[in-house]
């Protein structure tokens, strides 16, 4: 083996007890003395390290850097920003696959391509004969530069104590960053080829690499070999070339769209031109889309695509197995073996893992186009007819910091209803109810923000009459704008909408109102619909413009749904062309307090988006939002943007001890009328546009996308109790939120003083708002929350800013509201604090505790409560039957 | 890397141990060493003929696939059904784990002693 070539960290593996083979040309552990099935399941549960050495490491600089980029890789390399990394393939001019490779740009003016360590000299034969045509030039730093891979649950864990806690990267997949670690500079990568959501690839400069190996392994790493890697990589169904990319078992030259990953790794876009392998990619593309809607005439091109297979029956299938149904031979095997896993117990999130482990046979195949998911076939293993199944993967990465193994499971047929015996289940249904609304209403402490419990007063109208009822009706121009209704005996409820948008109107501060939408999400909905009708009201004649640059709170940084692309903005937010993702763009947070906005770096990112809309406002929330910087800035800078603030958590809040949005600069504003705001579940939006005002008209707009927009019936029973919770704000507001901001910021001081770690500005009491975010350890949220709940008070589990998903939820969310409003002091909240850092810190049974703290505070404060008020409220409930 | 005094072995790594008639098979620590982690073993069933030199199961590792090789002709006695679902005993236990008892023994291949195998092993180590 003497000819071989050998990493920076060959004596590592040495001294590791590695196995040692030719790979590629390069002497690489197959596997160290625990074997490839234990380095498998170490990556998964723990941390394993990989040697990535061999790969081959190409800097590419010059003036037209991004114009060879373009023109040799499949990607759209302009749409890189600095600090992220893309997959792409280097085509050939057929539209097959010279090699796959993985483009990262740490800086400005230069990109680091990593190409496969067998296909290195082959790349660099290719890309040195590109690359006369262009101003640019390309070196190989591979011999200059390590790189190891560190896969595994606690790779962030581990390396974050090497950068004494500073950020690697931030949290999505192909994250980059640039880190000093103990004296070293290195670069890190949020990618890998294991599948795990946690795991990165540092490149660090070779004398660097045995001290970076042996930190890791120090911190309880564990080395893993290409034995384990290829098994990883095979369990998340990545493509290795030489299997599912080349050439396949026939001699015949893979398609780059039978891979699934090409969808994410080939660009059409028109600023990357043309580029090599273009043509027969487009035209691979059009087939690729035909197979997806199940066309299969006019696919030649695509006669097979890759798909996991798993094996139903015993065996372990290999590569270029065929694969035949019925006696067709559908495709081959072009990865199998058989994989380990840790076996599960428990569902959802309380999934958990034991010791106890399995395996199971499973590969990747390239298999005829019109095969599907959950089809049967029959892997011929060595003359006899293996049963396997294509199923729809292998594993999930989705649900942070663990890489889950979903084991095949048949489509279940569900059994039909017989339609009779619902007698019973009717009567448990109601002594069921009963029980749910003691414990909530009278039992348990509830600290969930978003939640409240409005009057008895608004519960009882909210069940009375017009909850059955329509009422719809539109301002028609004809009749100087006055409301017809198209339905009789609706006149009571149009007193009451009338005398609501009043009441909101006042509220707010704001010029018109709008009640009818029935949910804070709704609200947005429509705001986001009228702003993207506004827009396009010049030129009908086209397909609507969406709508974008948006700046909006990140959901991993306390933003809601209702203001994301994958929420709310679906429908409404462009695509940016030069980037081929949603135009949206993240309020920037202060570097020490991920919950507060970074004024100054905002007003960098307006001026360099000009965004046409910005949405202030979040569903983790600490702070109050810099409306009033902001529009400053945007005035300054001559803008035509719409700020809006959903207000949905605090709109309780609005007024001198939190925020007055009009007044400060926001145009709109929507929120929901049951977090703070103590009303039933609904949602309004209030703005402050005036009839001689340009987007008067968007006013004008949002009434038509709330009704017929959104609604048509518009929920009259909840309308109804919105009115008295109106009633209610106005008169008691003054003393519930001063209350309410009094009491959190002493929950969280009193939280704190019992050993909490609670989130936020120790200098502000830690919030300005109604809620208290306490951290309990990484991904521990859940079992804390549970833990709560069984002892009787409610919480949201719930992802911190520095935490990749719910599912490793690290933190407590929790507002003062609703027991507030049962009369809860700041002592009752430091009789809470001690209670809760006792079942959380010291493991205590505290369900009495809570019982009786709970049994003290049973009546409804900040509502009308007087004995006339109560006889009539009584005469009311007679007639309801209560 | 253990090679018991007591034990016969095949070139390509089985290990044969004869007593009343009866030949148990397994594989050796070298083999199991060299095959890695096992995952999987397909095992002929009781009364089924095995001839000396010829394949008469295989069994996988997460690498590859390797066939066992029968030291004898004869009819299987008896298989080691605990190895389907445990076949990493193989790697945990290979000469307590055998496969294979074998009895009607017609034909053997040619058997090395515990010191002739040693010394193979050293020349493909």
């Amino acid at each position: 083996m003497s000819e071989l070539k050998r990493t920076q960290l060959y004596n590592a593996h040495l001294a590791a007890g590695a196995t040692m083979v030719d790979f590629g040309g390069w002497e690489m552990p197959i596997q160290y003395p625990s074997g490839i099935v234990a380095e498998h399941l170490y990556t998964r549960h723990f941390c394993s390290l990989f040697d990535v050495s061999h790969m081959g490491r190409l800097l590419i600089e010059g003036p037209a850097r991004v114009a060879f980029l373009q023109h040799v890789l499949s990607s759209n390399v302009q749409a890189l920003d600095i600090n992220e990394a893309q997959y792409c393939i280097i085509p050939n001019a057929e539209g097959g696959a010279i090699d796959d490779a993985y483009l990262y740009r740490f800086e400005a003016d230069r990109y680091l391509l990593v190409v496969n360590a067998a296909n290195t000299e082959k790349d660099l034969v290719h890309l040195r004969e590109q690359i006369k045509a262009f101003d640019c030039t390309l070196t190989d730093i591979s011999a200059d530069y390590a790189s190891i891979a560190v896969q595994g649950p606690k790779s962030r864990e581990m390396l974050e104590k090497l950068s004494g806690g500073v950020q690697l990267t931030e949290l999505v997949k192909n994250a980059l960053g640039t880190v000093e670690m103990e004296g070293r500079t290195v670069r890190l990568a949020k990618t890998g080829y294991t599948g795990e959501p946690l795991g990165y690839e540092v490149f660090i400069k070779s004398e660097d690499a045995e001290w970076m190996w042996n930190r890791l392994l120090e911190l309880d790493a564990r080395p893993a070999g290409l034995g384990a890697r290829d098994t990883l990589r095979m369990e998340a169904m990545l493509p290795l070339y030489g299997h599912e990319m080349g050439v396949d078992a026939e001699g015949k030259e893979i398609p780059i769209f039978s891979v699934p990953l090409a969808k994410f790794a080939v660009s059409f876009a028109p600023q990357k031109g043309d580029f090599i392998g273009r043509e027969p990619l487009a035209r691979q593309y059009e087939a690729f889309q035909k197979i997806q809607n199940r066309i299969y005439e006019g696919t030649e091109l695509l006669p097979r695509r890759m798909m996991p297979i798993t094996l139903i029956d015993r065996g372990v299938m290999r590569k270029d197995m065929p694969i035949y149904r019925g006696e067709k031979l559908v495709g081959y095997v072009t990865s199998g073996t058989m994989v380990p896993y840790y076996v599960a117990e428990g569902e959802g999130m309380a999934t958990a893992y034991t010791d106890e482990t399995a395996k199971r046979a499973l590969g990747l195949c390239l298999i005829d186009a019109d095969i599907q998911t959950d089809d049967i076939v029959y892997v011929d293993i060595r003359g006899k007819r293996i049963k396997a199944v294509i199923p729809r993967f292998h594993m999930s990465v989705m649900a942070p910091p663990y890489a889950r193994p979903i084991l095949y499971t048949p489509p279940v047929q569900g059994k039909p209803a017989d339609g009779t015996g619902y007698r019973a289940e009717a009567l448990e249904l109601i002594k069921k109810a009963a029980e749910n609304h003691l414990w909530r209403q009278k039992q348990c402490i509830n600290l969930i923000p978003s939640e409240n419990t409005p009057s008895r007063a608004v519960q009882m109208l909210c069940a009375s009459d017009p909850a059955f009822r329509y009422a719809e009706h539109k301002k028609i121009a004809a009749f100087y704008d006055n409301e017809v209704f198209y339905y009789q005996g609706t006149k009571f409820i149009e007193h009451v909408e009338e005398l609501l948008v009043e009441q909101m109107r006042q509220y707010l501060g704001a010029t018109e109102v709008e009640t009818r939408v029935i949910s804070g999400q709704m609200s947005n909905t429509a705001v986001f619909s009228s702003l993207m009708d506004f827009k396009n009201r010049n030129n009908r004649k086209v397909n609507p413009q969406r709508l974008g640059y948006i700046l909006h709170n990140h959901i991993a940084k306390g933003g809601h749904l209702s203001a994301q692309p994958m929420g709310a903005l679906h429908d409404y937010v462009a695509v940016d062309p030069v980037t081929e993702r949603n135009a949206v763009v993240p309020f920037p947070v202060l570097p020490e307090n991920h919950y507060k906005i970074d004024v100054e770096e905002t007003k960098k990112v307006i001026d360099q988006y000009r965004p046409e809309f910005i949405v202030f406002g979040k569903s983790m929330v600490l702070h109050k939002e810099p409306v009033r910087e902001i529009r400053q800035f945007v005035d300054q800078m001559g803008l035509q943007t719409t700020i809006m603030y959903d207000m949905a958590h605090v709109l309780g809040l609005v007024g001198d001890y939190f925020q007055k949005p009009f007044e400060e600069g926001a145009e709109i504003v929507t929120g929901s009328t049951h977090k703070t705001f103590f009303g039933p579940q609904r949602g309004i939006v209030g703005v402050n546009y005036k009839p001689e005002d340009l987007k008067w008209n968007l006013w004008k707009t949002i009434e038509s996308r709330a009704f017929p927009g959104s609604v048509s019936n518009h929920h009259l029973g909840t309308q109804l109790g919105l009115l008295m919770a109106a009633y209610e704000m106005n008169t008691f507001k003054d003393e519930y939120q001063r209350n309410i901001i009094e009491n959190a910021k002493h929950f969280a001081k009193c939280l704190k003083a019992e050993g909490l770690d609670v989130a936020g500005d120790p200098a502000i009491s830690y919030t300005e708002t109604h809620q208290v975010i306490v951290n309990v350890g990484y991904a521990l949220g859940y079992d804390v929350a549970e833990r709560l709940e069984a002892n009787g008070i409610i919480v949201n589990y719930q992802a911190t800013p520095e935490e990749e998903s719910f599912t490793a939820s690290g933190a407590l969310r929790m507002g003062v509201s609703e027991m507030t409003r049962f009369g809860f002091t700041k002592d009752d909240f430091a009789k809470l604090a001690s209670i809760m850092a006792d079942c959380i810190v010291r493991g205590k049974d505290v369900t009495e505790e809570v019982r009786k703290l709970r049994s003290e505070h049973t009546e409804m404060k900040y509502c009308f409560n007087d004995e006339a008020f109560n006889e009539t409220l009584g005469s009311l409930m007679g007639i309801l039957g209560v | 890397m253990a090679i018991p005094n007591e034990l016969r072995y095949t070139k390509s790594h089985e290990w044969i141990k004869e007593e009343d008639g009866v030949a148990v098979i397994g594989i050796t620590d070298f083999a199991q060493n060299a095959l890695g982690d096992v995952v999987f073993i397909n095992l002929p069933e009781a009364g089924d003929e095995v001839v000396a030199g010829e394949s008469f199961g295989d069994v996988e590792s997460v690498k590859a696939v390797s066939d066992l090789l029968s030291p004898v002709s004869g009819i299987v006695q008896a298989v080691n059904e605990e190895l389907i679902d445990a076949p990493e005993m193989l790697n945990s236990d290979p000469y307590g784990a055998w496969i294979i008892k074998v009895e009607q023994i017609n034909d053997r291949e040619e058997l090395l002693d515990a010191d002739d195998y040693e010394a193979l092993c050293a020349e493909e180590g």
